[in-house]
């Protein structure tokens, strides 16, 4: 008896989609080009790179300020991120919301997120002017883009048995989303949070490069004055640093968070 | 003589085109435990949540005399518990149903907290109270969700394997609590149950439902004073 599988078995859909990739990389690899220009490659790379180093470390106080900075922004914003995408999560969840709500949210979610946090900060800066305020608001904008669509995923996904069971025990549908629904996804909606204040600290170090307040103000200026290549290493290090730590932290709270869903004991 | 808090008149079941369960006509009387066995597919299952009304019957009717001073709750065979809340949380959630919105939206009232662990307590769960269910064993998350059922204090309770994932001596400390919450209110307990020893300490009555007949069930009284 044949017990091979059809030689067409292998084509479905991840192996297609995997091969239209490959083909759609190589072709595109024909239309990417350089200047045309005879030019040392190697060399231009050490040079630049060489004003790197060393870091110069007495800008360190200026910078640790810029830096404290962009984590308050980052702060601030992904909290009134969070409120915002709460409600607007639920609106945008197929399982909870009425259609006629569904489709309008979904919307005005893709179009923010069409939005890229360089636009949102400018649009900010001017409307509010050049300072923190206006990095607050172009990230808040940015990030409720990306969570209220993370949220309303989690609702989607989330068992909704508990919640059933507390329909037929009884409970009001508020009631029932609060005790049966709200506790299996809360643990997944905080390490969507937990990663989108990470992101927001990236992306508030960058903003200030169109005013927006942060270290990308000063990330501009070394950049603009030729010979501060050695303090722009230095900002880069110090983002470097906190980015770090921000990433191991939130990946352990956010392992602790997995464990304990799956039902590991914790070790507290 | 009172009415029967439920009673079915010709009730039949089918799950998809099979015919679990034909021309059952029983009534459930207060003061009374029901025990249903039969083979797994027999229908113990869809018997039950027709009973509580999460299925149409396909055949027949079910009749109910319950109202709201006197209602019905379920223990699921799949225990339907939020997996993220503490224990005590998720037995709350069985008062519910006796409080707004706004009343449990920060906090319990003090007398459902105290009666939801002095349940927990009668189960042996009061070292677990706090602890997320997801990190609880199956047998652990049973007793939760028994205690989050009789939290509704229904005089209807249909427990649906509820002592399957527990150890013989524990099961029958479960069982007996169940007996005697339900009948203290002089209610109906409904329970299936795989364990015939079981059966015969605790059932009044016994519905033995048959995997391949249809019209094979029997009812079996097993207490002589019970008609």
């Amino acid at each position: 008896m044949k017990t091979e599988l059809p030689w067409h078995s292998k084509f479905d859909l991840l192996g297609v989609t995997f091969i239209l990739f490959i083909l759609g990389s190589f072709s595109s690899l024909l239309a990417i080009e350089g200047s045309g220009r005879d030019l040392d490659y190697m060399g231009n790379l050490l040079r630049f790179t060489g004003q790197f180093f060393p870091p110069d470390w007495s800008i360190i106080d200026r910078t640790v300020e810029g830096l404290l900075e962009t984590v308050q922004i980052a702060l601030v914003s992904t909290l009134l991120a969070i409120i915002i995408s709460i409600i607007l999560s639920i609106c945008a969840a197929g399982t909870i919301a009425p259609f006629w709500l569904l489709w309008p949210t979904r919307m005005l979610l893709n179009m923010i997120r069409t939005i890229p946090s360089l636009l949102w900060a400018l649009l900010a800066v001017v409307i509010v002017g050049s300072n923190p305020l206006a990095g607050v608001i172009a990230l808040t904008f940015y990030s409720v883009g990306y969570l209220a669509k993370f949220f309303s995923e989690t609702f989607e996904a989330a068992n909704t048995d508990a919640q059933k069971a507390l329909r037929s025990l009884g409970a009001s549908p508020l009631q029932a989303f609060q005790f049966g629904l709200w506790p299996n996804a809360r643990p997944i909606i905080w390490s969507h949070c937990l990663w989108m204040l990470e992101y927001n600290v990236r992306s508030a170090s960058i903003i200030g490069y169109v005013g927006a307040g942060g270290i990308g103000l000063h990330l501009k200026l070394y950049a603009e004055s030729a010979d501060s290549w050695n303090k722009f290493s230095l900002v880069l290090l110090c983002i470097l640093f906190i980015v770090t730590i921000l990433d191991l932290t939130g990946e352990k709270i956010r392992k602790s968070i997995r464990d304990k869903l799956d039902g590991k004991p914790s070790r507290t | 003589m009172t009415l029967p808090l439920l009673s079915t008149e010709e009730l039949g079941l089918r799950i998809e085109k099979r015919t679990l369960l034909k021309n059952l006509s029983i009534s459930l009387n207060q003061g009374t435990f029901v025990a249903v066995t039969g083979p797994s597919g027999s229908g113990k299952t869809t018997l039950l949540r027709t009973l509580a009304g999460a299925l149409t019957p396909a055949e027949g009717k079910v009749i109910s005399n319950l109202d709201s001073n006197k209602s019905l709750a379920m223990i699921f065979q799949d225990l339907q518990l939020a997996d993220g809340a503490t224990a005590i949380n998720n037995v709350l959630g069985g008062s519910l149903g006796r409080h707004s919105f706004l009343s449990t939206m920060f906090r319990f009232p003090a007398k459902e907290r105290k009666e939801a662990y002095h349940l927990l307590a009668k189960f042996k769960l009061s070292g677990k109270t706090n602890q997320w269910t997801s990190t609880l064993s199956r047998g652990e998350r049973q007793r939760v969700a028994a205690c989050r059922t009789l939290l509704t204090k229904p005089h209807l309770l249909l427990a649906d394997e509820p002592v399957s994932s527990l150890d013989p001596i524990l099961a029958v400390e479960v069982l007996s609590h169940l007996k005697s919450s339900i009948l203290s209110r002089n209610g109906c307990l409904v329970c299936s149950l795989h364990n015939d020893e079981q059966v015969a300490q605790f059932a009044d009555i016994a519905i033995i439902l048959d995997a391949t007949e249809p019209n094979g069930w029997k009812l079996e009284s097993l207490k002589e004073n019970i008609k």
